[in-house]
């Protein structure tokens, strides 16, 4: 599974939000998630992914930067 | 000192009767029970339990997906019941032109979000992951309702739990009740919530030889406040809510009114932790009357805490006796907990919202299951059937807690004043 479709399926799942809203320029705020629910998705793609996020990560603003970020990281854990 | 009188403008709840509050009475005067057995097929052991539940309770329907999200079941119930009473009193979710900056919340629960705790206790321990959700702390810190309900109501006023055991609800209302009075707050939303069904307080309360015993047959009248036969309480989960009102500000908005509060004592027996005494009891009752200047002769009916245990039946009536014996008449009781079980930190809200309604629709709800009144209970009007009709307008309802702490609420019907 890709970043985006972690983040589809949780906000799917969590707030009942249609995939076909969740695309890269989607503001996370307009579409209802909140800083604790950042929590939980980064929470759920550390589990999925077996990566660890820094503490001091920059919370993204759109599910674009959302997905970049994940993408990065996974691709650092990899190599 | 001025003191405001304090009006009953809101009613809400969610009970395993559903949140109809005529429908839930109705089913309370016939004496139908809610209690049934419920299984917990959770390892390490299974565990079958008389229970009362809120099985039509839908979290996301009420709340929505979002919201319901960021809650314990505890929380949920909460905020559901609290909506409801706030619909109840024709209060707008947003504000309108009304500054909100000073209305509040108390709220009772015993338990907290204990669900969510331990589902992560069952993730570290038992199936041996490092972490666990980052919503656990707020899942279940015990001021999680109260805080959903203030965010989600624009309250700006005071936002607080309490946590009294099985008194918890009763002392928010009595608690609110005072802030109307004194006129810090021109509306209270108060009331309570638990759910006491996680594996590990089930077993908790099982351990301390409190719990009534009962199966598939028997379970439904497994709660027996009062009887010979009585073998120990009913837990059960919900939630309820009650919206005060300054009186004044009530009728300038055309409020209906369900009932008046008319006071409120508190007490600790300082005695012993679980075994209650019939001085702290006592205390309680009369402090209430002296709050709501009334005598005891004025008191019509009396909502017991009356949970079935062996020990604590006999304690709270003869407390009763001792305050209401010696007038010329006595005051019916009932122990509505024989029905819709007991709710902890819930039960003294439910309990207010039946003795309300019972005013109001001047009619008693019964003690179920009360063939054979034990002899050590005996001596007090019991209502053993609904009583329809006379003239109800003063009423009590009594929350005795462990812990020795006491709380005793005074209602009268809106026309009495």
């Amino acid at each position: 599974m890709d970043s985006l479709s972690l983040i589809r399926e949780f906000l799917q799942g969590r707030l009942g939000v249609e995939p076909e809203k969740i695309v890269p320029g989607a503001f996370l705020d307009e579409l209802g998630v909140d800083s604790l629910m950042v929590l939980e998705l980064m929470f759920e793609f550390e589990d999925r992914f077996g990566v660890t996020l820094a503490k001091d990560l920059k919370t993204p603003r759109t599910i674009g930067e959302m997905a970049s970020l994940m993408d990065r990281l996974r691709s650092e854990e990899q190599s | 000192m001025n003191r405001c009188r304090v009006a009953i403008t809101g009613l809400g709840l969610v009970s395993p009767f559903g949140n109809s509050l005529a429908d839930f009475f109705q089913r309370l005067l016939n004496g139908e029970s809610a209690v049934r057995l419920l299984r917990l097929d959770d390892p390490p052991r299974a565990l079958a339990i008389p229970f009362v539940s809120c099985p039509g309770f839908a979290a996301e329907t009420v709340l929505g997906k979002a919201l319901a999200g960021t809650m314990d079941r505890f929380a949920q119930l909460g905020t559901a019941a609290a909506f409801a009473a706030w619909d109840d009193a024709g209060l707008g979710r947003r504000p309108g032109a009304e500054n909100r900056e000073r209305w509040g919340v108390t709220w009772g629960t015993a338990l907290g979000g204990t669900l969510a705790y331990e589902k992560g206790y069952r993730e570290l321990w038992q199936k041996g992951r490092e972490r666990i959700s980052p919503l656990s702390v707020i899942l279940g810190m015990n001021n999680a309702a109260n805080a959903h309900i203030s965010i989600q109501l624009a309250l700006g006023g005071v936002s607080m739990s309490y946590t009294v055991a099985c008194a918890s609800s009763s002392i928010a209302i009595g608690e609110a009740f005072r802030r109307v009075r004194s006129g810090e707050a021109p509306i209270m939303l108060t009331g309570g919530s638990d759910v006491p069904q996680a594996y590990g307080v089930a077993r908790a309360w099982e351990a301390l030889r409190v719990l009534a015993s009962g199966d598939e047959t028997t379970s439904a009248t497994a709660c027996r406040p009062f009887s010979a036969d009585r073998s120990g309480l009913v837990l059960g989960e919900g939630g309820a809510a009650l919206v005060l009102e300054d009186w004044e500000h009530a009728t300038a908005r055309g409020a209906r009114i369900h009932g008046e509060m008319l006071g409120y004592g508190t007490t600790c027996d300082h005695a012993h932790l679980v075994r209650p005494e019939v001085d702290g009891q006592m205390r309680a009752l009369r402090a209430t009357l002296v709050d709501a200047a009334l005598n005891p002769d004025d008191v019509d009916y009396i909502n017991a805490h009356g949970t079935a245990t062996v020990e604590g039946d006999p304690v709270e009536v003869d407390a009763i006796r001792a305050i209401f014996g010696s007038g010329r008449k006595k005051p019916a009781l009932s122990g509505t907990k024989s029905m819709h079980g007991h709710l902890l930190g819930a039960a003294g809200a439910m309990e207010a919202i039946v003795t309300i309604l019972a005013l109001r629709e001047q009619a008693l709800p019964p003690t179920a299951h009360l063939d054979r009144i034990d002899p050590a209970c005996a001596g007090v009007d019991h209502v053993t059937s609904a009583r329809c009709g006379g003239s109800l307008r003063t009423a009590l309802s009594n929350s005795f807690a462990f812990g020795g702490s006491n709380a005793v609420l005074a209602f009268r019907t809106a026309a009495s004043g």
